[in-house]
């Protein structure tokens, strides 16, 4: 190589970078967008979409960043004080109040066109309505149900339950059997309190009262906790239900040692890869005077700070697109929050969706009040301590519900 | 006139240092006091100021209290016990045996893996229906029921400790490590000669000698220990019910779960002063005690 044609090719591409890609270059709208991660799905998801979409668009770039849930209310907190924030972001709904309340939340009401509005089911749009501001999108749905080892239940001569007297004489009748546990208790880490929602709201209970005072000491909630105490203390769930959190009880059904847990859709995918032998059904939780399930959303985000809005909205419009919906709902296991979605035969027929899709009529969500990740606290270390025998479910909830009002300033 | 300058040559000298030394730890503790004296937003803005009310919050807090005790028995417990282990393991390691140079790589081994690794292992080790650590006490036959180590406070704080220990011994045994060479033999000589035996001479010179080595183990160990968020975090998250909870897993929820950024700056500014009272006092004792002991001849490592 002579070193005339080296500065040749140098100059050469110099005069690429100038004339042909920089222009380009320096047009371009960058938008930033945090993508929770899901599952190992999630990712390469958003990117492809990203991909089509700056087919369409050459002008805007999406800028894709995935964190894990565990961390992501941390690093957008970190970003947000540090004048980093993204464009948009996935995030969970309870936190939207926070974000709204602080001014980092754009309000999305003149961006979204009527026809746009009205592809959602309204079931989901409205955790993200706050003081008749739409706050954000619903980016994820899932709802809560029952889930039995049909294998345990014909094994110890028990029928699938439908209230809770019921699946307390299963339990003790699959708790007879060898080697297994009849009800899966989750006692530790990220929605402990779920599991106790469960119970109190099918007991006609709820979390908060109509006051805005909470409802942790009501009779509903105390009969709960007591039952839930009654089954540990007569073994009818897995011994010392605070070493397990939500996976270590998961983990226990697909090795097939539990009749009964309460769970979410995401996990169907995970017991056909892990465990395809396991006969299981879904159900929908057991009554004692009230239907319910949980309700969960995740939201999309835009930020107040964001100075590309416009391209952001633009993406947005795109990925909400039923084939990218369609692939992103079935692809990790959520509900639809689209009505064409919904209207697919999958989510109509397959019997595991279904089953977790016919909750969604009574669904309750978690309430949107400041400071929910601390009240949501104070209800899992009250309900340790119930599970731990250090209180009374009585003493222990009245005095939970002494402090969230605390907490709440009532 | 003279004088004058003789002494601020060598202050001249010193200062870009130490101002560059208050810059970088003056200021975030100025900050931080700044900021505890705030209300402060989710998002680290500053909401006004509100004087002492984040601190009269926190005092007015039973967890603080629970949290500061446990931090007290925490540092105190894996302290001591590092110390004890450490002594005899950097005294083994010292003599001269076959296949020293290999123990003692085991021995520091454990140090080149993170700490919240360490404890992701144990959390696995200890999982009651799966675990390492009941599959074979079971197979020993010590046990005939496996035990939730992490179900209850007390015993995942006492394993929490344990593991606390483990993860100390490598740094600690090395500095200890680092001094019984430096010891000199001539001593140790001299006393088998008088008939000294193997306790006299660890109590009568191993242990004098080693007193500034210890010194520096211990205030490093408390800093460290005081402060160390993974392998409580990792195994427990401070459960259940925050049995096991010291200050900084609580500070670590208040800040980054809750959003309560004024009190958890209060609650750090608190435990650096803890830390800052505890290493002044230690330092002022050993100083005292130097002055009435050796005046001379002793081994450099506590001026830090």
């Amino acid at each position: 190589m002579t070193y005339a044609f080296r500065t040749s090719s140098a100059i050469m591409a110099l005069g690429f970078g100038m004339f042909g890609l920089a222009p380009a270059a320096l047009a371009q709208t960058v938008v930033d967008f945090t993508v929770a991660e899901y599952s190992s799905k999630t990712g390469p998801y958003f990117q492809e979409v990203a991909s089509a979409f700056e087919a369409a668009n050459p002008d805007i770039k999406i800028n894709i960043q995935v964190v894990p849930w565990d961390t992501l209310l941390q690093r957008l907190t970190t970003d947000v004080a540090g004048g980093t924030a993204p464009d948009i972001s996935i995030i969970g709904t309870r936190w939207l109040l926070d974000f709204a309340d602080q001014g980092v939340a754009e309000p999305i009401d003149s961006y979204l066109t009527p026809e746009f509005k009205g592809t959602f089911i309204d079931t989901f749009m409205n955790p993200g309505i706050i003081d008749g501001k739409i706050m954000g999108l619903p980016v994820a749905a899932s709802a809560r149900a029952m889930m039995v080892n049909m294998d345990l239940y014909d094994a110890a001569g028990a029928a699938p339950p439908t209230t809770w007297d019921e699946l307390y004489e299963a339990s003790k009748k699959i708790a007879a059997l060898p080697d297994t546990f009849a009800f899966g208790l989750q006692g530790k880490e990220i929605e402990t309190d779920a599991y106790f929602y469960y119970s109190l709201w099918t007991h006609g209970g709820d979390i908060l009262n109509a006051d805005g005072t909470s409802g942790l000491n009501s009779p509903a909630a105390i009969e709960s906790a007591t039952l839930y105490k009654t089954m540990i203390d007569e073994g009818l769930t897995q011994p010392s239900p605070t070493n397990y959190n939500r996976e270590d009880v998961f983990n226990l059904f697909k090795q097939g040692k539990v009749g009964t847990i309460f769970t979410f859709p995401m996990l169907v995918p995970q017991i056909k890869e892990e465990a395809p032998n396991l006969r299981y059904q879904i159900l929908p939780f057991p009554e004692a005077g009230a239907k319910a399930t949980y309700g969960v959303t995740d939201t999309l985000m835009m930020f107040a700070d964001s100075d590309a809005k416009e391209a952001a909205w633009k993406f947005i419009e795109f990925a909400y697109g039923d084939a990218n919906r369609e692939k992103f709902d079935v692809g990790e296991g959520f509900l639809p929050v689209t009505k064409n979605v919904a209207a697919l035969p999958y989510f109509n027929e397959d019997p595991d969706v279904a089953g977790f899709a016919a909750g969604l009529p009574y669904a309750k969500f978690a309430p949107v009040i400041a400071n929910w990740e601390e009240i949501a606290d104070v209800t899992v270390r009250t309900m340790q301590q119930i599970y731990l025998g250090e209180v009374t479910p009585e003493e222990g909830l009245a005095a939970a519900a002494a402090e969230v009002n605390k907490i709440r300033g009532l | 006139m003279a004088k004058k300058a003789h002494i601020s040559i060598p202050m001249l000298m010193v200062l870009p240092s130490l101002l560059l030394a208050t810059g970088i730890i003056g200021y975030p503790i100025l900050d931080l006091a700044w900021t505890s004296m705030q209300e402060v937003s989710r998002f680290g803005k500053l909401q006004g100021f509100v004087g002492w009310e984040n601190f009269a919050e926190v005092f007015g807090d039973p967890l603080f209290y629970a949290s500061l005790w446990r931090t007290g028995i925490w540092t105190g417990a894996v302290v001591a016990g590092t110390l004890l282990i450490s002594m005899p393991v950097a005294m083994i390691l010292n003599d001269d045996f076959y296949g020293r140079g290999l123990a003692r790589v085991l021995v520091m081994l454990p140090w080149s893996i993170s700490l919240t690794m360490t404890a992701v292992v144990w959390r696995w080790a200890l999982n009651g229906r799966s675990g390492l650590l009941n599959a074979t006490l079971m197979q020993m036959g010590v046990i005939n029921e496996p035990i939730e180590w992490l179900a209850e406070a007390s015993t995942a704080f006492t394993v929490e400790i344990l593991v606390g220990i483990l993860v100390s011994i490598p740094f600690t045994t090395t500095i200890l490590l680092g001094g019984l060479s430096s010891m000199p033999q001539d001593a140790y000589e001299a006393a088998v000669v008088d008939g000294a035996t193997g306790w006299h001479q660890f109590r009568y010179i191993t242990l004098p000698l080693m007193k500034p080595f210890i010194n520096i183990a211990i205030v490093l160990n408390v800093i460290y220990v005081f402060n160390s968020l993974p392998i409580i975090w990792v195994m427990t998250e401070g459960g259940p019910a925050n049995g096991t909870d010291i200050l900084v897993t609580y500070l670590y929820k208040l800040a980054f779960r809750f959003g309560q950024l004024g009190k958890a700056s209060a609650i750090s500014l608190i435990m650096f002063g803890v830390l800052l009272v505890f290493t002044l006092l230690y330092v002022v004792l050993l100083s005292r005690n130097e002055a009435d002991a050796a005046p001379e001849d002793e081994v450099k490592g506590h001026d830090e």
